[in-house]
């Protein structure tokens, strides 16, 4: 959130953001949109505290000033346009701006409304909006109440280059007339549009500039497509989530002969849809996530040379079909998560040399298998996760010297595989979630000192194996929720001042004691002591924690009230909280 | 920038605006017809590796005000470093003055003042706020724009 409006410009959707929650207009998290800053940013200034460091401009002193003052202004028109820009800029990320404030931005030329998931945005604001005029180059109003007649305001703002207009469900049909008069829009995104029909997607077809065009969620897109089609620039199209989407729907898309990314995530196509993506030569990032295709579809994605990215994750692929993937060379990222996978289809794998990020969560594969990623030398992260990979497979790992990041969770390792992994000493994120694991084997891994993430959740580590923990200076998140480790434990983590999560739920013998060791971690922005006989009584010694967001006492000895005081009083950045 | 001779005016300055600006080391002059007693202003050396960054540099306000900083503290603007250190490129650079026809007196004091505060704020020795009046505000955030600051 809040970053940089005029960035919004040249926005493309990021594979990372694929997990990512955001706040929808559905869900009953508005309230907190008037209570978090817009930037985080805010947060760690204060945390920086004052002292030598990046010198604040004058125009940004100025800047905060006229926020600090704002009553005393009325109309910032007179202002260059870059100056009136970074105060609306500044207004915005601070929550200042309403209706009434918005009137001194009347006839300023701001290029940039970025006013995404703001409270309050309705039609009376367009009028505002609209009189930037030729100036206006980008808008944001997703996640506002704006209908037909406000959207209609901007239709003559036409030098428009994106328009944002997510989960805006006052839209209708009628409305998307307006946005087919912006033809030089090269973006725009349209989540959870219902006016987004056979009917509505009309306002696109002239749309001849468009280059990101996002649809994802909406849920009558079916029988739009054909619209799109003289969408010769497009580069990027998002239609995860659209169920409505059939193979009928697929085959406009084969003129898309400029596409770089593809989001079809969980939509109702099968290997006959994706049939019709063979032309796509330059198709980078193709998403197929949830769809209900088979190892067949790969005779068609077999052809799409450039293709760096491809998420199968959850789909119904089997071994046989597999072979097809040996000739996507070109792939980094490859997710074949909850699959019907055998080692058998690993053994197409050991070509894919540039591969960085490989996923075979939930795979029928085991340590076998792990022979075919030997010489998959540039890996970065590599999920294994509930499979049945042992400890004789982790041999197979030792000289992945770039991996990164690696989930052994709910797999059979035993201690004894985990001195194969301990010269990996690239290795910043592991995950040994699983029962097996006791202090014998974390002891075998304190060589890893890079390690910045480290779950335990649920290892038997007692409080002799936490001893082994104070090698991992940098840990940032650390998760220890078997259920043995008392206030003596915890003594072992309070050196740790990068942590920002930790999470010792579970743990039914830490007391009130714990939160007084941890009171020092000053960095944590969240916490778990759920299931803790943690009391009110300890609740004070968190008052340091200045940078938290999320607390968890569920099932502690601790009261809702008690929180919502110490919130008030002394943690000004806690918005999650349990229990509330 | 403008680096033609203008008729140079005579101020008066009230005395507190003195110590303020001495405070902050720097040297209010009152003109007649140029610089003088700018160039009598005794400047402890500094003892800077960079010869650029070595002297002063007189800056001229709308009514002929002249203030003589350290050209350290000049080069805190962009746009004045880009005058003072281009080769040859403007007047400003063999002359070390620059004329300012667009910001007032009162402007260009408060702008001089920042120099200063952002090179000890820098340094760690400022901690405090860099006050500004809520008059002046829109007027001084035009300039710091124009200057790049």
């Amino acid at each position: 959130m809040g970053s940089a409006c005029s960035r919004n410009r040249g926005q493309v959707v990021h594979e990372d953001q694929l997990y990512s929650v955001k706040f929808s207009k559905s869900g009953s998290f508005k309230w907190l949109l008037h209570t978090l800053s817009r930037s985080s940013s805010d947060v760690l200034r204060k945390a920086q505290g004052p002292g030598p460091g990046r010198r604040p401009s004058l125009v940004e002193l100025c800047v905060a000033r006229v926020r600090e003052d704002i009553s005393r202004y009325s109309d910032f028109s007179m202002l260059p346009r870059d100056l009136s820009q970074q105060i609306f800029n500044e207004l915005v990320r601070c929550s200042y701006i309403n209706e009434e404030l918005l009137g001194a931005f009347r006839d300023c030329a701001l290029q940039d409304i970025c006013l995404d998931e703001y409270p309050g945005v309705k039609d009376a604001w367009m009028e505002v909006i609209a009189s930037q005029g030729q100036s206006l180059l980008s808008v944001d109003i997703s996640c506002s109440d704006v209908t037909d007649s406000g959207l209609n305001l901007l239709k003559d703002c036409s030098n428009m280059q994106s328009l944002a207009c997510n989960y805006c469900d006052r839209i209708s049909e009628h409305g998307l007339k307006t946005v087919s008069g912006l033809s030089n829009l090269t973006s725009l995104s349209l989540k959870k549009c219902a006016a987004v029909t056979a009917e509505g997607a009309k306002a696109f077809a002239k749309l001849v500039n468009l280059v990101n065009l996002d649809l994802e969620r909406c849920p009558k897109i079916h029988g739009g497509l054909v619209h799109l089609k003289g969408l010769r620039k497009l580069e990027t199209l998002n239609m995860r989530y659209c169920n409505g989407i059939t193979d009928s729907d697929m085959k406009y898309l084969s003129d898309f002969t400029s596409l770089r990314e593809l989001q079809l995530s969980c939509c109702k196509i099968s290997d006959c849809g994706v049939s019709y993506l063979r032309g796509l030569s330059k198709l980078s990032h193709l998403n197929l996530e949830g769809c209900a295709v088979t190892a067949a579809c790969l005779e068609a994605i077999s052809g799409l040379a450039s293709l760096v990215l491809l998420n199968l994750n959850r789909c119904g692929i089997c071994d046989e079909g597999c072979e097809k993937l040996e000739g996507l060379v070109k792939l980094k990222v490859l997710n074949l998560g909850f699959n019907h996978i055998t080692d058998a289809c690993l053994v197409h794998l050991r070509e894919l040399i540039n591969l960085e990020c490989l996923n075979l969560d939930s795979c029928k594969i085991g340590d076998e298998g792990l022979l075919h990623l030997k010489g998959l030398l540039q890996l970065r992260s590599l999920e294994l996760s509930d499979t049945a990979v042992g400890s004789n497979g982790l041999r197979h790992l030792s000289g992945l010297r770039n991996l990164h990041s690696m989930n052994l969770s709910f797999t059979v390792i035993t201690d004894i595989g985990l001195k194969k992994i301990a010269g990996m000493n690239s290795l910043r994120s592991l995950n040994l979630d699983n029962r097996q694991i006791t202090d014998n084997g974390l002891a075998a891994l304190t060589t890893l000192t890079g390690l910045t993430h480290l779950d335990l959740f649920g290892a038997r580590i007692t409080d002799a194996g936490t001893n082994c923990l104070r090698c991992f200076k940098g840990l940032r998140s650390l998760e220890l929720c078997g259920g043995l480790i008392t206030d003596a434990g915890v003594k072992n983590i309070k050196d740790l001042k990068d942590l920002t999560l930790l999470n010792l739920s579970q743990n039914g013998n830490l007391t009130d004691k714990t939160l007084e060791i941890i009171s020092g971690l000053t960095a944590l922005v969240s916490l778990n002591l759920s299931s803790s006989r943690v009391s009110n009584a300890g609740l004070h010694h968190l008052r340091p924690l200045q940078n938290l967001r999320s607390l968890s006492l569920d099932s502690c000895k601790v009261t809702a009230c008690e929180i919502k005081k110490l919130q008030l009083a002394a943690l000004p950045n806690l918005v999650s909280v349990r229990p509330e | 920038c403008c680096s033609s001779s203008s008729v140079s005016l005579s101020f008066v300055v009230s005395s507190p605006l003195i110590q303020a600006l001495a405070r902050e080391g720097i040297q209010a002059v009152m003109v007649g017809k140029g610089g003088e007693a700018a160039a009598s202003a005794q400047h402890k050396e500094e003892h800077e590796e960079d010869g650029d960054m070595v002297g002063v540099v007189k800056l001229i306000s709308a009514e002929g005000f002249e203030f003589v900083i350290d050209k350290k503290a000049a080069m805190v603007s962009n746009t004045l470093r880009n005058m003072l250190t281009s080769p040859g490129g403007f007047a400003e650079t063999r002359e070390g003055e620059v004329r300012f026809p667009e910001i007032s007196t009162a402007i260009l004091e408060k702008i001089c003042q920042y120099f200063y505060w952002s090179l000890h704020y820098a340094s760690g020795k400022e901690t405090a706020e860099f006050p500004i009046e809520p008059e002046i505000t829109l007027e001084l955030m035009m300039a710091a724009n124009y200057l790049d600051t």
